[in-house]
Parts: C-alpha cells; structure tokens; sequence
C-alpha cells in the first residue's frame, strides 16, 4: 500500500470510566486516509470500548475526537452514523426477521428521504429511489459473493455468511471509515482467508479507511498498514506491525512476565 | 405444480419490487377482489341468511382486519407492544362524533379519515414512554393509556355532548344522494364502503412496509442497537409507527360505531376488547399483511358461527352457545399456538411451498 499521510480520523487523550472502573485511561492515536488500522490487545483492554467511542455510543469524561480534521461535538449515534463511520459488531447484530437483501438495503437508510407520502403510494419519487439505492446494494452482493443468499432470511444462514452480511451492510452506506469489530471471531482457516481478501479488497477498490480489531495475529500482521496495542485501557504501542512485534512491552502483555 | 416462480423472470428492479411480483398472486388477489365485490354482494354466503352475512360476518371482520392491521404494524413490525388497542378505537369513534357536531355538512368519509389523525397524534403521545422502555414495562405504560382513555370517555361529558345515556350515536348522514351511515343506511352501502376502505389502507400499508419508513421500524424492532449506529432515529421511527398504527385503529373505531354498531358505549373499547385483538395479530401472525386477514377473520367468525348454529340447528340457548364458543376459540387458539407459534400467515406460507412441488414430494 503507498504511503498515504492525511489523517482523517484522530482521537485524543480519551479517557472513559464506568463508574469506578476505568476502560479507557488517555488514549490518542490517529488514523490515515486509505489506510488499514489494527487496534489489538488482551481481552479487557479497552478495544471495543474505543470504538464505541468512535461511533458515539459511549461519550468519553475526556478527550476529544478529530474527524475530517475538524474537532467533533458530542453527537449520538445516529448523527455520527451520517457521517460517514460504519462498523460491524462482534456478536453479529443483523435484522434477523429480514432477508439479506433487505440487510444491505437498511445500510442505504440514511440516503434515501422521499417522505411518508411518497411512500405510502409507493409510487415516483419513492419507487425510483427505491430502485437506484437497490442497485448499489446489488454491487456491493455481488462484490462480496453473496448473490445466491440474497432472499434467504439471515437468521438461518451459517455463521461465517452472516459475518459477511453484515460487511455488506456496512459498506451499503458508503462509508469513510469503515469499523470492524472481530471481523474473523469464531471462523475456520478457509473463511478467514476469504474474509482477509475481502477487507483488503474493499480497502483498494473502494479506498474505505479500515480501522479493525482482531485477535488472529497472523491476519493482524498480514493485512494491517499500523497497528496500535491496548492493553488495560492504557496505549501500549503504535507502529507498522514490524515495529509492534518487536516491541518488548507488546511481548510482555502478551506473554506475561515473571514478576 | 400451481405456484411456480420458476420462468417469470424479471428484467428490471422496478417489477421485482411490485406488490405482487408472481403471476398466481396476481391471479389470486383478483379473483379475491372479485368475491368481495360482486360475489357476496349478490349470492351471499350459502346456508346464511343476507342480513346476517353482512352485519354479524362481513362488515365486522372488514373492520377488525383494519385493527389488526394497525396493531400489527405496531407489534409485528415495530416490535413495540400496546394493550391500549381498544382505547385507541374508541379515540378514534369519539373524535369522529365530535367532528360530525362541529362539522355537520362534512362528508363522513372525510371524518373518518380526520379521526385517524387525531388518533394518530394520541397514539404518538402515548407512544412517548417507548422511548426509554420495553418489554413487560411498556404494556404496563399502555394499559395506563387503556385506563385513562376509557376514563376520559365516561367522565369527560363534552365528549359524548353531554347527552344522558352517556353514549355515542350515529345519524343519517347522505353522500352522492345515498344514506350511507346511520340508523336508515343500506348494509349494502355500509359494506362497499367498508370494504374499499380495507382495500386502499390494505394497499398503503404494504407499501409503507416495504419502503425505507417500514424497514427502519423492522430494524428498530429486530436490533435497535444496530439500527441506531446505522442511523436510525430511534425517536422518529418508533413513533411514526404508533401514530401509523394509531391512524388505523382510529379509522376502525370509527368505522365500527358509525358504519356497524350504530351506536357505542365506554364498553365497547374496553380492555377485553384490546385483548382480543391482540389475540387476533398474534393468530394471524406477527408481521404479516395476509395474517392479519386471517386472525381477525378466525378470532370473529368462530363464535359467531358457533352460536348462530347452535341457535338455528340445534335449538340451544342462547347464553349456553355464549360460554361454549368461548371454550371453542380459547381452545381452538391454543391448538393453533401450538401446531405453529408463528400464527395461520405461517401455516398459509407453508401451503404454498407445498403447492410449488405438489403432487411431488421434493
């Protein structure tokens, strides 16, 4: 991947606490335009916890977040989602009563504003709409190798396809930073091939930054331009995956040390 | 054999995303159409006698499909559940009396419809408490909404004008020359009416469901975390589904006290009455459009049927033939929720999955 150096995304000094406990303690790191972002660490380290942040879900005590280069207000969910930030989830979180075409069309949502009129005769505006956004949704289905599931209701697909399902959904909205949350959890050697090519794919076709957690080292290692390590909510390292691996305190946290 | 998609092939989105994309159902809802409107209106329903078709069978489940259609927006798709359906009817009847007082010239179509809105805004507001709460606790949030409304009925006098018998009454009201609601009406009249107004809110409502507004409020209820972080306004679709949902129970309440009952008292929106039609959402099925047809037709003409039998066949009382069909559709609803939890709209689906390979086994 070329050397790409406009940040696009930057969180600052974060830190959240629930209560007594803290999940994240002064975390800042960036994120490049274009670029694969790791965020790896033991479990309990604050790595879902930052991505919560990131989308808005938890609002941190302190911190601040960069995006676009602009400092962001304190926004809920649904407004950061307009900005551009997707993600997926590691208990997948699809709509279980909806088919996958239906999935990837809820990812158009927030494109689509013909009004209730419009709807309810489902008619002009309304079905135009309709059909251009069920297009893009059709190449994203297509891109990912998802066409024959395309009328079968989620909840009865096997595990790794609805992992998938769930990017395309993602991706319907176009996102400029795409969040994935243990996008490999619980799958076998070949569906992690198949999700590692994917993610790679989408980043170069589509130029989606990617920032993403993972515990599979290896895939780590292979698909990610930097990589930042967390460990008990606090900033372990920072660096391209040669300088993280190398890295002693990384080793300690993952290996332990004798005390 | 008989319901093959297998060689319609569509070549643009556009009729991939039509209401009826198969040749069968097309066929099917057409020959529908046709029984609704010419069929039953001249030959009636075989063995029964006109006058009881239309004002014990057909104008009834017409307007209870209208409830069940509503309250399933609510519940099958926007997962949000409400005891307060009766109540909400009886907004809807209330506000249709108070309109036809301010408004004596108004065409009654033209009430009806405006105490739909009306309902429509009640159930928004007391569709508030959905915001912060689920489940159990937000039945508990509507049964208050049931109880407050069925008081506000009974005390508020301005809302029956005052009259003594403390109830609502419809009069004559004409429209192109014909008496259509009231005392005098034609059930004829009452029943075309009722019926068109079935088919168009029918039609809205599926299209609604398939568009953007419809699959947010199936994202809210599937997963509402996800759908936020999709950008879902939590505030917006919820309760754009209470006042879509209200606006059809509002339109059948209204329909019901002034194209059938005639009249009506508190106690015909009491809560017994939001139970059965709950009852009816969940025997048709729960997010289906077909299903609320079906459970609202099986939960009104059982008894119906029942206690005309009995009564006509074989001489039985009247109050025995009462409790008996209550036994007969408490159990018969049991036997249903057991065979398929899913309600008739799955058994239905179920048929025609059969009917694709019929007479082959696979």
């Amino acid at each position: 991947m070329s050397e790409k150096n406009s940040v696009i995304m930057e969180v600052k000094n974060i830190n959240l606490r629930f209560g007594g406990v803290i999940a994240i303690q002064d975390v800042s790191f960036n994120i490049f335009e274009g670029e694969i972002r790791a965020i790896i660490g033991p479990n309990g380290a604050g790595k879902s916890s930052m991505l919560n942040v990131i989308n808005g879900f938890y609002h941190p005590q302190e911190g601040e977040v960069w995006f676009n280069g602009e400092k962001r207000p304190s926004m809920e969910p649904y407004q950061i989602a307009k900005t551009g930030i997707a993600r997926t989830f590691q208990n997948i979180a699809l709509f279980k009563g909806m088919t996958t075409i239906e999935n990837v069309m809820t990812g158009r949502q927030l494109k689509m504003n013909k009004n209730f009129f419009w709807q309810m005769l489902r008619y002009g505006p309304a079905i135009d709409e309709e059909v251009q956004h069920r297009r893009r949704c059709e190449e994203i289905i297509d891109f990912l190798e998802i066409n024959h599931i395309r009328k079968t209701p989620v909840g009865s697909l096997p595990y790794g396809l609805q992992k998938r399902v769930e990017l395309a959904r993602a991706l319907a909205m176009d996102p400029k930073i795409l969040l994935l949350d243990e996008p490999m959890a619980g799958m076998n050697v070949e569906e992690k091939q198949d999700m590692s090519r994917f993610i790679i794919d989408v980043n170069e076709e589509f130029g989606t930054t990617i920032a993403l957690i993972e515990h599979d080292m290896a895939v780590v290692m292979d698909l990610a331009d930097r990589v930042v390590v967390l460990d008990y909510g606090k900033l372990l390292a920072d660096g391209t995956p040669a300088e993280v691996q190398s890295n002693q305190a990384v080793i300690d946290a993952y290996l332990g040390v004798p005390h | 054999m008989f319901y093959r998609e297998t060689g319609q092939f569509k070549s643009k989105y556009k009729e991939e995303l039509a209401a009826f994309p198969l040749a069968e159902d097309k066929v099917g809802i057409a020959i529908l159409l046709v029984i609704a409107y010419v069929f039953i209106p001249l030959f009636g329903i075989p063995g029964l006698s006109f006058e009881f078709t239309m004002g014990a069978i057909m104008i009834p489940v017409f307007i209870f499909t209208i409830t069940t259609l509503g309250l399933n927006i609510l519940l099958g798709f926007a997962g949000q559940i409400s005891l307060g359906t009766g109540a909400f009817m009886g907004v809807g009847a209330y506000s249709c009396y108070k309109i036809m007082t301010i408004f004596p010239d108004l065409n009654i179509i033209i009430c009806v419809i405006l105490s739909g809105l009306v309902t429509a805004i009640v159930g928004m507001i007391f569709g508030l408490p959905s915001l912060k709460i689920k489940g159990f606790y937000l039945i508990v949030a509507t049964l208050a909404a049931q109880f407050f409304l069925e008081w506000a009925f009974i005390r508020v006098a301005w809302l029956y004008n005052y009259n003594d018998s403390g109830g609502i009454e419809g009069t004559n009201k004409e429209m192109f020359g014909l008496i259509v609601s009231g005392p005098q009406s034609d059930a004829l009249t009452r029943y075309f009416i009722v019926l068109t107004l079935l088919v168009l809110l029918t039609w809205l409502a599926s299209n609604v469901i398939r568009g953007r507004i419809g699959r947010s409020w199936m994202m809210i209820r599937d997963m509402d975390i996800a759908a936020e972080l999709i950008g879902v306004r939590p505030l917006t679709a919820k309760l754009s589904a209470f006042a879509f949902s209200s606006f059809y129970i509002g339109i059948s309440g209204a329909l019901m006290v002034f194209f059938w009952l005639g009249a009506a008292e508190v106690e015909s929106f009491d809560v017994n009455h939001s139970f059965t039609y709950l009852f009816m959402v969940i025997i048709g099925g729960l997010g289906s459009i077909t299903g609320s047809y079906m459970g609202a037709a099986l939960v009104w003409v059982i008894p119906v049927l029942i206690k005309e039998i009995g009564k006509t066949a074989f001489g039985f009382d009247a109050f025995v033939m009462e409790n008996f069909s209550i036994i007969f559709l408490g159990v018969a609803i049991v036997v249903i929720l057991i065979v398929e939890p899913h309600g008739l709209a799955r058994l239905w689906q179920i048929t025609k999955q059969k009917l694709r390979l019929w007479p082959f086994p696979y």
